[in-house]
């Protein structure tokens, strides 16, 4: 029999379903038949469910012009790796 | 023509191929610039880490092995490029040993019902967003890969060199966390009304 403690620490694995399945069903019992943890758990899922939510909405695209600072941020570093240039012959 | 596998380009970056890194960077950046926004959370911050991540890929690339996939490698060069800045900015956030989170239930109020669309206001997503800010690093870290990137558990524990068991803990308590922020926030302002939510 599990105790309100020990459901409280395993929430995030029940949710993630990453437990075993005798495990599962005793979690399901406790959840079903005890309310305290059954807004703890309640609530949980639903922090998930927003922050998930509000991560798929906004799109994290580049910046205008992200991407050519990065090369010449990398050109740079190719000129300094390779050393001082000979200088050309004319 | 055959789309080269990211072991291929690794292989000719290590010949000095300069086409075939910057193949690796077109590939990537977005990804990395994506994951280290989430992390560092101001686009200023998360252009410094891109940039930090590929100069040190570049600069690193020769010692390679090729013990983890390129993307694991990348991805762990640029966890521990935001961990750094976010160190070193030394935002308030809470210690990784505050144990905040109860051992034991303790009546908490139950906000949940209704779609997520009507619970997530402006008010909210900001109030969502300072928490996350205020996670400490090295839990931001491991929720930002786990959550929202949606990675496993193996995968993080490979990309932070942590065990499985350290990252469950360390997410676990992240979401707590983030879940007694929005309970406070529920509890100061309307709670959403069953009836209203549920109403026929």
């Amino acid at each position: 029999m599990l105790t309100c403690k020990e459901v409280l620490e395993s929430l995030s694995d029940y949710l993630d379903a990453d437990m075993k399945e005798d495990i599962v069903n005793e979690m399901k019992r406790h959840i079903g038949s005890c309310s305290d943890c059954r807004a703890e758990f309640d609530t949980l899922t639903m922090t998930i469910k927003l922050y998930k939510h509000e991560h798929t909405q906004g799109a994290q695209v580049m910046p205008v012009g992200c991407h050519d600072r990065l090369v010449k941020v990398l050109e740079l570093e190719k000129m300094k790796s390779k050393g001082p240039q000979p200088p050309k012959m004319v | 023509m055959a789309i080269a596998t990211d072991e291929e380009l690794v292989r000719k970056s290590k010949e000095d191929d300069e086409r075939a890194f910057g193949e690796l960077v077109s590939r990537y950046e977005s990804k990395v610039y994506s994951l280290a926004l989430r992390m560092v959370r101001n686009p200023e911050d998360a252009e410094d880490v891109l940039q930090d991540t590929f100069l040190r890929a570049y600069r690193g690339i020769k010692s390679f092995q090729g013990a983890s996939t390129f993307s694991t490698w990348i991805y762990r060069i640029t966890a521990n490029s935001a961990l750094m800045r976010l160190r070193k900015k030394q935002l308030p956030t809470v210690s990784i040993d505050d144990a905040e989170e109860r051992e034991t239930p303790v009546n908490i109020a139950d906000w949940t019902p209704g779609p997520v669309e009507q619970l997530l206001s402006q008010e909210l997503q900001h109030e969502m967003d300072e928490a996350i800010e205020a996670l400490p690093p090295e839990f931001r870290q491991v929720f930002v890969l786990r959550d929202v990137e949606e990675m496993s558990n193996a995968e993080v524990a490979e990309i932070l060199d942590l065990s499985v068991a350290a990252v469950k803990s360390r997410l676990h308590r992240a979401r707590l966390k983030v879940r007694n922020r929005l309970a406070g926030y529920f509890s100061d302002n309307a709670k959403p009304k069953r009836s209203a939510m549920g109403a026929h």
